[in-house]
């Protein structure tokens, strides 16, 4: 038996369809199929979970060892000094950078693109460019960023000791760097909420304004939010841009009598680029087990960050 | 609605303190420009070579730990571009892994900027095979270049190098015929450079080849990558320098090395000695006028070379001098120029 044709719908009894439903030839594609999904499943899983587990196990001895002390101290070369701290330091001072810069700019740029901007072929145009400049390696952005960025950091006066190679630039590039997907999730979002609420808006009298800010943006937030704290992680994991902006792999320490502004136009690093460098030190315990730890130090990171992404969308979602 | 008007709010308060930053930076940069003039006092820069980077950072953060007032920032862009900094009265201290060049002399002149070379330390490159091959012990720079240089491209196992070998000098040649795998440090190294230069450059020049390594190998920036590769394969071949090798005498083996003196192998006697053919001398370039007029600079590079310092150099896996007498003269002195060794 190997198709539905041996129903003959003329000698068809209920126990028959039931027994083909139950164990028909056909249903094995979908069957099949499933189960397919269900083993690709896994071993994208099982990849994620030996890597992880493969971190952990290697990341363990540095706390065990070192305890706060690894998450306390500075860059440095010396294995039983080497810490993250300055590293989070620097990494949080460019996604302060990326928030502030990319953020507004981002939402803006999607707020206009998708209620303001007439259809026409320029507005096509910037959006295919903008998709574009998303998937443009951030090695590029690094060098726009050297070209660009860092005489203008010393323009408005934030150059200081690293005539502005320092991580005023560096976040200014990754705002570069995370914007064109800042608008496109942003748009997608805006783009979601249904035209219905729109002409519910004008229906009553709103104008354009008053229908972007009272009905559009509360809906649209949840998923603006989330987006653009996830492009935040990606600021967070970017190392080649930063190698290219005079990022400090060896060690620094600032001046004793060191101001605000020294410490933040002075040498800085970043946790991505603390990994790169470990990896490739000549003392085994960098590649073996303080890299892994600081592969740890930034997971957790990200995690807080998109915790706190659901949890502001979460907060902010509205049911209609 | 009140939620967004509260997130533009947040944002345009970040953006307020941001300036009033900005604004305060300004009055800091004049008064320290004021008082400081070029360069401020109590500062140190660092450049120059990454493989000289971990010694120039371990010192630089035991003498932080002795001076907490000064402020060091210690970087490995390499040694072209560390060159490029100091000649331009950016840096303090070039870290180097090789003698300046002449092109780098006259643009430090062209600056009217006068340097002092200090020789501090020596480190060997370590041809390295797999543990498992007991076929090859000992190779000589004619080997070398029969199985690594130009001519060698397209080679997939040891004895097709044989024809090759059997126009040069020197060599041990027949080779067993096993799986000729590649892994070593990529063009743009300076380890790369100098194996070249001692190993390749000389045949390459009498048989009228350009002086570069086979193109056809699996070529990594990270040199613990490069020891992965060498040991993944039981007939590898690579080279990387010795302090990776020392520190994964394990998993890969370093091969005798005849320069033409005979079979040597790479322990910190022969390298320190000369013995070892394939060792290049590690350099710090200071700038003289700053060691004048700037003490905490003065400090670092008399930490370099005490004892202390030079404890550092062990602990990055290189060889010290025999004898630091002549260097540590050269520095009180504040000898200027190149010198002979």
């Amino acid at each position: 038996m190997s198709t539905s044709s041996t129903l003959n719908p003329r000698r068809a009894t209920s126990e028959e369809v039931a027994k083909t439903i139950k164990r028909g030839g056909a249903n094995w594609k979908p069957i099949a199929f499933q189960a397919l999904l269900l083993i690709l499943l896994s071993v994208s899983l099982l990849i994620l979970i030996v890597l992880l587990a493969d971190i952990l196990v290697s990341a363990w001895p540095t706390f065990r060892d070192r305890g706060l002390s690894f998450i306390t101290d500075g860059l440095s070369l010396n294995p039983e000094t080497a810490g993250v701290w300055t590293a989070i330091v620097g990494s949080v001072i460019i996604a302060v950078v990326v928030a502030v810069l990319a953020f507004p700019v981002g939402i803006g740029a999607a707020i206009y693109l998708e209620e303001y901007a007439p259809n026409n072929s320029i507005t096509r145009f910037v959006d295919t460019t903008v998709r574009n400049l998303a998937g443009v390696p951030s090695i590029v952005y690094g060098l726009l960023g050297l070209a660009l960025f860092v005489p203008l950091v010393n323009i408005i006066g934030f150059g200081g000791a690293t005539s502005g190679k320092n991580v005023v630039a560096a976040g200014i590039t990754m705002a570069a760097l995370v914007l064109p997907i800042v608008i496109i999730t942003s748009a997608e979002a805006i783009r979601a909420v249904p035209n219905a609420i729109r002409e519910a808006g004008y229906g009553v009298g709103a104008t354009k304004w008053e229908v972007v800010k009272n009905h559009v943006m509360p809906v649209a937030l949840p998923g603006v939010l989330t987006g653009t704290v996830l492009t935040l992680a990606r600021a967070f994991g970017e190392t080649a841009p930063l190698l290219v902006i005079g990022v400090a792999t060896g060690f620094f320490a600032p001046a004793g009598d060191a101001s605000f502004y020294d410490t933040l136009t002075g040498p800085y690093t970043a946790l991505p680029v603390v990994v790169f460098s470990w990896t490739r030190q000549t003392q085994a315990e960098f590649a073996e087990t303080l890299a892994p730890a600081a592969i740890v130090v930034l997971l957790v990171v990200l995690f807080i960050l998109n915790g706190l992404a659901i949890w502001m969308r979460n907060r902010s979602d509205r049911k209609w | 609605m009140t939620k967004f008007m509260k997130l533009a709010v947040l944002l345009a308060t970040v953006a307020l303190v941001a300036s009033a930053c900005s604004s305060d930076g300004d009055e800091e940069t004049a008064t320290t420009s004021a008082s400081g003039g070029d360069g401020a006092a109590g500062t140190l820069l660092i450049s120059g070579s990454s493989t000289v980077e971990p010694v120039s950072a371990l010192n630089a953060e035991a003498f932080r730990a002795l001076n907490p007032e000064i402020g060091i920032t210690v970087e490995g862009p390499g040694t072209g571009d560390g060159f490029k900094k100091f000649c331009a009265g950016e840096t303090d201290i070039s870290d180097a892994s090789r003698q300046i060049k002449d092109s780098e002399i006259e643009a430090c002149e062209a600056a009217g900027i006068e340097f002092i070379e200090l020789r501090f330390a020596v480190d060997g490159l370590s041809v390295l095979t797999s543990v498992a091959n007991s076929a090859v012990s000992c190779l000589s720079f004619t080997d070398l270049y029969a199985l690594l240089g130009p001519e060698s491209l397209g080679f997939r196992s040891w004895a097709d190098a044989n024809a090759l070998a059997g126009e040069l000098e020197g060599t041990t040649a027949p080779y067993p015929d096993a799986e000729l795998v590649v892994t070593a440090p990529g063009e743009e190294s300076g380890t790369y450079d100098s194996f070249v230069e001692i190993v390749l450059e000389d045949t390459a020049e009498e048989r009228g080849q350009d002086a570069v390594a086979r193109p056809d190998y699996t070529a990594s920036a990270n040199d613990n990558v490069i020891i992965e590769g060498i040991s993944g394969s039981d007939t590898s071949l690579g080279w990387v320098g010795y302090a990776f090798y020392l520190a994964n005498e394990d998993k890969v083996a370093a091969l005798e090395v005849d320069g033409g003196g005979g079979c040597v192998s790479p322990t910190p006697e022969t390298i320190a000695d000369g013995s070892y053919p394939i060792a290049r001398p590690l350099f710090i370039y200071v700038n003289k006028a700053k060691a004048e007029s700037n003490p905490a600079l003065a400090g670092y590079v008399d930490f370099y070379l005490s004892e202390e310092g030079l404890a550092n150099v062990d602990q990055a896996g290189y060889v010290r001098l025999d004898d630091y007498a002549p260097v540590r003269e050269i520095w009180t002195s504040r000898t200027t120029g190149v010198q002979e060794y």
